[in-house]
């Protein structure tokens, strides 16, 4: 059973060095395999969570374990995509996408092949030699993610990558996201402010409550997949979802 | 242009010819430096001055950028004394710099170095400030160590404040080589300088004068190419229409 569990986090407490906690009694469990989705109004601390499982921020109370280790910067079993791209300005798109391969030490030939693979399962082989600056945010967005899956780890932790593009262009990057992780299943923390995107893209959803007291409460998105971000829209198993969460996201604010 | 106007002012007598000379004079005067055969060693013995002061610049510049940049006890112990020194007129030092090195390449070495040296330190130690911490911690997560951070990150981040540095090293090494070799010389493109100067022939002053500006171009060239290779990916990115 324990095996199944890849983040265990118990009476997680996070305060910065401050004497006021910035989170506390936080409890949660992720399994192998698993796409979670953390919501939560702002300043409820699910970036902050997000960040003591990157092994960014310490733990002052409680601990986080993941696969069985703590947390640590740079672990390469752990894969984290910020908020913002990231991508390196000076290098191209195909050359960007590599550098997570680089960084892991994998062979210049076999780094370029997985890159190539990458790029074009997001639909940027006409770019791969573009610099950053020439694309559109959507466009690197889909770079970072090329570059996060081409590297292949068993946990990914997401900082709300898509929180800065048009209703659109998200719809377009949650089945491209869907795509490259179906095809790898690893385990997934995503953090996002967005319902239907926790709705679109998660097995279970957990709402952490505003005040920095942990989980607020959590719910089972039982949509099968593969699913389609688009088709979605119009089914009505999505609405309710969302009816659901809203108000629970509402009553962790009070 | 300014060529013209020149040359038209001295052929109608507003400018005396002992004081600016005129382009003709000029253009003679080159050709004979170049005819005489006193143009290859001399030229030769600056260039060399110069590479090695220029290297030297770059090599120890950067290096100290690096560890001031990184090292914040390094930086408090040191910063003080290296703004002393680089307040200094280092110029004004030249001929203690004979004194000290003697009337060969290695007091002009040591001249050009003092100019060079704390240029490439600022002007790096510029280009390496406020990198974009979200490209150092994307980095890092991935598994970057220290030098990896370095090398991907911080010095592509420092390069165009580096390349603009280079520029500026390399026209005052250029200059303290020259100007030392004014002060006191076995060869070189100064003491040729301080010949003709001695003779009151301006001609053959702005001949040579000429020759180092010919030579301080050239190398600048060769760092504009490298640079436009190694900074293309940040053409138009300050472009902002309309």
């Amino acid at each position: 059973m324990d095996a199944a569990i890849d983040i265990r986090v118990a009476d997680l407490r996070v305060n910065f060095g401050l004497p006021r906690d910035s989170l506390s009694g936080v409890n949660l469990g992720v399994a192998k395999g698993e796409f979670v989705a953390l919501i939560g109004a702002s300043g409820c601390g699910k970036t902050t969570l997000l960040n003591v499982m990157a092994g960014l921020v310490p733990a002052a109370g409680g601990s986080a374990i993941i696969r069985n280790a703590p947390p640590i910067a740079g672990r390469r079993d752990i894969c984290y995509i910020l908020a913002r791209d990231a991508l390196l300005p000076w290098r191209t798109v195909l050359r960007n996408v590599e550098y997570g391969l680089e960084v892991s030490g994998v062979a210049r030939k076999e780094r370029e092949q997985t890159a190539l693979l990458y790029i074009e399962k997001v639909g940027l082989k006409a770019y791969r030699d573009f610099f950053p600056s020439r694309l559109s945010q959507g466009m690197r967005q889909r770079a970072s993610l090329a570059r996060a899956f081409a590297v292949g780890r068993s946990v990914y932790l997401m900082d709300e990558p898509f929180s800065a593009l048009d209703s659109q262009t998200k719809l377009m990057l949650h089945d491209q996201l869907l795509g490259l992780w179906e095809s790898c299943h690893a385990t997934v923390v995503f953090v996002t402010h967005d319902i239907g995107e926790a709705i679109t893209l998660a097995d279970r959803v957990i709402v952490m409550a505003k005040a920095g007291t942990g989980v607020a409460g959590e719910i089972s998105i039982d949509i099968p997949r593969p699913r389609s971000a688009e088709a979605l829209q119009a089914d009505s198993r999505y609405h309710d979802l969302y009816r659901r969460i809203w108000a629970r996201l509402k009553a962790s604010t009070e | 242009m300014f060529l013209a106007l020149w040359q038209g002012a001295v052929g109608l007598g507003l400018a005396d010819p002992a004081f600016v000379s005129s382009p003709a004079s000029v253009v003679a005067a080159l050709w004979k430096l170049a005819g005489d055969g006193d143009l290859g060693p001399n030229l030769l013995t600056t260039l060399i001055e110069i590479m090695i002061a220029f290297a030297m610049s770059v090599v120890f510049g950067i290096a100290s950028a690096l560890v001031l940049d990184r090292s914040d006890w390094a930086n408090r112990i040191l910063s003080p004394f290296l703004t002393a020194f680089n307040s200094m007129p280092r110029i004004a030092l030249g001929p203690l710099f004979i004194l000290w090195f003697g009337i060969g390449i290695a007091s002009k070495v040591v001249l050009a170095f003092s100019l060079g040296y704390f240029i490439m330190l600022l002007s790096t130690l510029g280009g390496l400030k406020n990198v974009d911490r979200d490209l150092l911690l994307m980095s890092r997560l991935f598994g970057a160590s220290e030098l990896r951070l370095f090398r991907d990150v911080r010095l592509p981040w420092a390069l165009p404040g580096i390349f603009a540095g280079l520029r500026l090293s390399l026209i005052y090494c250029s200059a303290g080589a020259v100007i030392g070799e004014m002060i006191a010389a076995q060869s070189g493109l100064g003491l040729l300088v301080q010949s003709f100067s001695g003779r009151f022939d301006v001609a053959g002053v702005m001949a040579v004068i000429l020759v180092v500006a010919f030579l301080v171009m050239s190398l600048t060239a060769l760092m504009d190419l490298a640079e436009r290779r190694l900074l293309a990916w940040s053409k138009g990115s300050t472009d902002v229409p309309g």
